[in-house]
Order: structure tokens, then sequence, then C-alpha cells
């Protein structure tokens, strides 16, 4: 589903992430983690589609298509979805509004009918229900003011409702409570299939016991320097990424 | 215009009128302050950055025709155009001329609704003791005082609330180069209540210039809501000066809706007299393709404990241009005065231009004083991230203008009114069909 080869890119003339490779297939769930500034973010926020990350070198490849060539919204309309780390407001857009559009935008993109309000209403009354998002939300405009746990369960919400092949999670986990954690280790099961594939990017290895992955890498100085399945995380969990570090450089 | 035109012009208009009184004469007085100034220009600080000569050099008739065969026609059909009007209180005006046919009949108790101008057969004047004061800063509300063919005067008696909305709908003459020159005259008792929309509309190409004053006078406690709503055709012109003041305890809300026109130039000055005064004054305009459009405003607190939030919006893509000049004077003993000012604009095209100037005067020292301007284009961070959930960039930016504007357009209470002024809106930008309308 995606094959990310020899990545580079460049922040700010800054390089972040230095050939990085990882394949991702239909089915999998791959967990990235490593410290703060390795890079995790960048890599999220690349294949997004975000262009003032500046791709130096490598090639990714989404459902056989080249991805860098694509605009945002044509990887989402070809399946792609970037849970925010933090997720913008937008003052004055109403967040029912917003994700029906873009549910409507997805639809059209796949030469699919679009839906009603009537339709749209039905589709998410029990994705609501599960990610306990009370109806009033839907009428305020997007995220603002939202709690930081609001905002997390509001993008899981828009994921559960656009359904992507490939969903990516940019520290969706951090700033959690223990109830809102659960809330969206659900959410994110529940979209779990043998078509949907899932890159859980995080720091820590709690929302790893709630959502299993099949690989865990360590992301470290911009690159994949350490995989494994998931007591990968949990020595992780333990040891801390020193270790990892004073190996890589050994 | 040249003097000499006015001149003649004036002559026949004062042919027209009784040839005394005290109407008459002041007339004269109003005539003889515009002598004195002529248009203003852009040497005027107030007028740096709009050019009056459009219209200066235009010849516009002074004293406007009478409407022509089928004009009533193409009034009516305008009129079914936007539902908005079609209430209990609206009253129709056709290039400045009054149309009883397509107007209400006010038989409310409390509500004193009267027309004048000429011929006025109940002789009702045209002008407030204030009416002479803005004259000399103001010369075309003297020449809006000289010429005025036709107005209304409001009144709404001690402690009554007008429960439905006074719609005063001005539209564009069918005539070419036709003026209007309204004036409205509102007069709140004490802890009276009343919301009045004045509605300019127009749909054809004909060259025009509409020049209003409204005046208002507000008793203690007393509470007035109106909101312009501008809509005229694309070459007409637009000046218009409000002017009000406030008794203690008294409150106003003011909303300026600047979606038409070729040139457009409010000016706006609100009098926080008495004690506990507070106004709340807002306005969004959309300038595109060539428009220009100035909103002046001034806000006087001139006693303790007044208030005053102001927020302007503006929106200019395209060649338009955009002006923002908010002056709020806090007098020396005006003690405890609240007032806060906002002026955000979204500049969408390099050959637009946007010019705002906050400009805050305080004389006391107890105050409570706040003011920001800013102009920039749509948030990157909020354009990705639409784009990641699948909307393309075009309709992202329209749903964000749209957004911008929006967080203006709910300051409306009047639902109708600000469903058509969302619509209005959204029928500038191309996708708006595709895209509808939420609030």
């Amino acid at each position: 589903m995606l094959q990310i080869e020899n990545l580079h890119v460049c922040v700010e003339n800054q390089p972040i992430l230095n050939d990085l490779n990882l394949e991702v297939n239909a089915g999998q769930v791959h967990a990235i983690m490593g410290p703060n500034g390795s890079g995790k973010s960048t890599l999220a926020q690349v294949l997004a589609g975000r262009d003032d990350y500046k791709v130096t070198q490598g090639n990714i490849t989404f459902c056989g298509q080249n991805l860098l060539e694509m605009q945002p919204e044509e990887r989402a309309h070809l399946g792609l979805f970037l849970a925010f780390q933090y997720p913008t407001e937008i003052p004055g857009v109403n967040n029912a509004y917003l994700l029906k559009a873009a549910l409507n935008a997805q639809r059209t993109a796949r030469n699919e009918q679009e839906v009603d309000a009537f339709e749209f209403m039905n589709l998410i009354k029990n994705k609501m229900k599960m990610m306990q998002i009370p109806e009033a939300f839907l009428n305020r405009s997007v995220n603002e003011g939202f709690s930081g746990g609001e905002k997390k369960r509001n993008e899981i919400l828009q994921m559960l409702t656009l359904e992507p092949s490939l969903a990516i999670l940019d520290e969706t986990d951090s700033g959690l409570d223990v109830d809102a954690l659960r809330i969206v280790a659900d959410g994110v099961n529940n979209l779990r299939s043998p078509e949907r594939s899932l890159i859980l990017v995080t720091h820590y290895e709690r929302l790893l016991e709630l959502v299993v992955p099949d690989f865990v890498h360590v992301l470290a100085g911009g690159k994949i320097v350490k995989s494994g399945d998931r007591d990968l995380a949990r020595y992780l969990d333990e040891h801390g990424y020193d270790w990892v570090q004073t190996e890589v450089s050994a | 215009m040249n003097t000499k035109i006015l001149r003649k012009e004036f002559e026949s208009r004062m042919a027209q009128l009784p040839s005394q009184g005290k109407d008459h004469e002041f007339r004269q007085k109003a005539m003889d302050a515009f002598y004195d100034s002529g248009f203003p220009s852009r040497q005027w600080e107030t007028w740096k950055y709009t050019d009056l000569k459009p219209i200066a050099s235009k010849e516009f008739q002074l004293i406007p025709k009478e409407s022509t065969d089928g004009a009533h026609e193409t009034a009516s059909k305008l009129l079914t155009t936007c539902d908005l009007e079609a209430g209990p209180s609206r009253f129709i005006f056709l290039g400045g001329h009054h149309i009883p046919e397509l107007s209400s009949e006010i038989t409310t108790t409390g509500l004193h609704l009267s027309m004048f101008g000429y011929p006025s057969p109940e002789n009702r004047s045209a002008f407030s003791e204030h009416s002479s004061k803005n004259f000399k800063e103001h010369p075309l509300a003297a020449l809006n005082a000289a010429f005025s063919t036709q107005g209304v005067r409001i009144q709404v008696a001690e402690k009554t609330n007008i429960d439905t909305a006074i719609h005063l709908v001005f539209l564009d003459s069918n005539l070419e180069n036709q003026t209007s020159q309204p004036r409205i005259l509102i007069d709140l008792k004490a802890e009276s209540k009343i919301t009045i929309v004045q509605h300019f509309l127009g749909s054809n190409l004909n060259s025009g210039w509409t020049n209003s004053v409204t005046e208002i006078s507000q008793a203690p406690g007393s509470d007035l809501t109106l909101y312009q709503f501008q809509e005229h055709g694309t070459e007409h012109f637009h000046t218009g000066l409000l002017s009000s003041s406030l008794a203690s305890d008294a409150s106003i809300k003011l909303g300026f809706i600047d979606l038409g026109g070729r040139l457009t130039r409010n000016d706006v000055h609100v009098n926080l007299d008495g004690a506990g005064a507070k106004t709340e004054l807002f306005g969004i305009f959309l300038a595109t393709d060539g428009q220009h459009i100035d909103n002046h405003t001034r806000i006087d607190h001139r006693a303790p404990e007044t208030k005053s939030i102001e927020t302007f919006r503006g929106i200019v893509g395209d060649r338009g241009r955009g002006v923002f000049n908010g002056k709020v004077v806090v007098h020396p003993d005006a003690q405890k005065v609240d007032a806060q000012q906002s002026n955000d604009n979204l500049l969408l095209s390099e050959k637009a231009e946007i010019d705002t100037k906050p400009e805050l005067e305080i004389y006391a020292d107890e105050v409570k004083c706040s003011h920001g301007a800013t102009v920039g284009d749509l948030d990157t961070e909020q354009l990705f991230y639409m784009k990641s959930r699948g909307i393309k960039e075009s309709d992202a930016r329209e749903i964000l203008i749209f957004a911008f504007a929006n967080e203006i357009l709910k300051l409306i209470e009047l639902p109708q009114l600000r469903e058509r002024v969302a619509h209005r809106t959204a029928h500038h930008l191309p996708g708006h069909d595709r895209l509808g309308v939420e609030l």
C-alpha cells in the first residue's frame, strides 16, 4: 500500500529525515516511535502533503501512485488521512459543514453520489456516539474552543466518517487521559480491517497496549534505526530511547 | 457638477418649495455651507484615501426625475427578488421618491412614522435642531439638506417596544444619472425600543448617486438596532452620514453591510453623551473588481461608564479597495470607559488594496481601551487542514472567505436579513451553489 524509499526531507533548510525507508502493506498497523525531534511528525506531515516541507531525495508510492506529485486533497481522495497532532481551529466554519464537504468532495472524486444532509446525519450518528461527541459539537466552529481531548476525538470522528485506506495518527494519544485514550483506541480499532492500514506516530507505549501494532519502528536522527514487534515498544517504555541512540552511534 | 450648475439647480429646487419658513432658511444655510467647502478633496485628512472626483465630475441630476411609466413594475420586480421586506412594515422609495402603493401603512400604537419632503402635504420639517451641526465637517450632509427630496421621520413613544422591524428600502432609479438624497430622522423617547433596516438595492447598470443622511436622537434608556445593507447596482455611488446622540443608558447597535456599488463611503458618528450609554458597531464589506468601499467611524465617549465595541471586517479581491478609519475619543470627564475596536481584513489579490487606521484619543485616566487591525491572506494552516480532508484548494478558499464574513454576519439579529446577507455574500464567491451556505 505504501512504500517509502530513501526519503530525505528538509524543513527551513534543516535536514530532518535522512534515508528513511518503510513499507506498509494492507491490513497492517505500524507504530513509529522515537524521541522528540527525531522527525516523526515531519514524516506524518510529508505524507499528508504539506508544501513547506521539502523532499530533497527519495520516493513515496501510495496505492501504486507517486504520492509526492499529488496535492493534499488528491492524496485524501486516494484514501490517505492524517489525524493532526494539533488540529487546526477554523472559526466560522461549522464542524458538520466541513465534514460533510470533505466527505462529498471525496465521494465526487471517486465518482460516487454525494450524500445529503439527512444521509450524512444517519452516517455519523453512531460514530459520534462511539467517540462520545455530543450533537451540539456539530454546530460549533471546527476545533474552536475544543479541549485537547475533544480535538483528538473529533479527528477520529473525521477518520471514521471518511474511512481512509491509510490513516496516519500523529501523536493522537498525547494529552489524553485514560478514558479519552480508550475512546480514541476503540475508534481506531473499529476502523481496522484487512484492507486498511494504520501508522501510529507516538512517543509513548500506552496507546499500543490498546491498539496493538504489527510492527514497531524506532525513528532517530531522521531514519528508522530499529524495527521489531510490540515487545520493542514495551522495552522502550521501560528503558527509554537512550540505548537506541547509543547502539546506533556505536 | 460645477458651482454654476449647482447654483442653478438649487434655485430651481428652492422655487419648488414654499418660499417662507424654517426649512427654507435651513436649506439656504446648508447650501451656503456647501458653497464654502465644495466637495471634500483628498487634501482633507478624512478623505485621504477616497477620491470623490468620479462623483463631482459627473453631471448628476440633483433634482431627480419622477419615475417614469413602468417604474413601479420595475420596483415591484426588484422587490420580489428579495422577500426580505415583505413584512407589514416596509417603505419603498424609488430613485429618491416614496412609492405609497408599495409601502405599508403604520397603525402601531406608539410608533409615529411620517414622510416629508416636496410636496409635503403636512409640511413637516425635514430637519432637527441637530441637523446643521454636521455641515462644516460633512459637506455632503449639507448638500443632502439643501436638495433632499424625501425622507422619513420615525418617532417611538416613551416605554414603547416595537417588535416588528421597520424596513426602509431605497431602490436605485431606473433612469440614468439620478441622485437620491434620503433623510432619515429617528427619534426614540425614553425607554423605547425599535429595529430599523435601511436597505439600498439596485440591479441595473445605470450610473447614479445616493447621498443619505440618518440622524438619530435617543432619550435615556432607549434601545435602537439599525442595519444598513448596501447592495446598489455596480455603477452606483453611495455616500452617507449617520450621526447619533445617546442620552444616559441608551444603547445603539449599528451594522453596516456593503456588497454593491462602485464607490461607497459611510461616515458614522456615535455620540455617547449620557452616562452608561453604549454602542455596538460592526460592519462587513466585500470589494472586488474595482469597487471602492470606505468606512469612516467616530465614537465620542463624552460621559462616564460609556461603552463601545467596534468590529469591522473587509474582504478585497481583484482590483478592489477598502478603507477603514476608526476614531475613538474619550473625553476628559469620561471615566470608567470601555472601548474596544478591531478591524480585520482579507487581502485576496496583489492588485487589491486596504488602508486601515485606528485612532484613539484618550483624555481621561481611568479607561479600558483596546484596538487592533490586521491585513492578511487566508491562513495557510487552515487551508492545509481542509485540503488534507479532501476539499480542493479553490473550495477551501471560498469556505474560509465566507467563514471570515460569517463571523460578522452572526451579529445580525434578524434571521431573514442574516440569511439574505449570507446568501448575497456567498453569491460573490464562484463556487457558492455547490458549497451551500450554512450559518
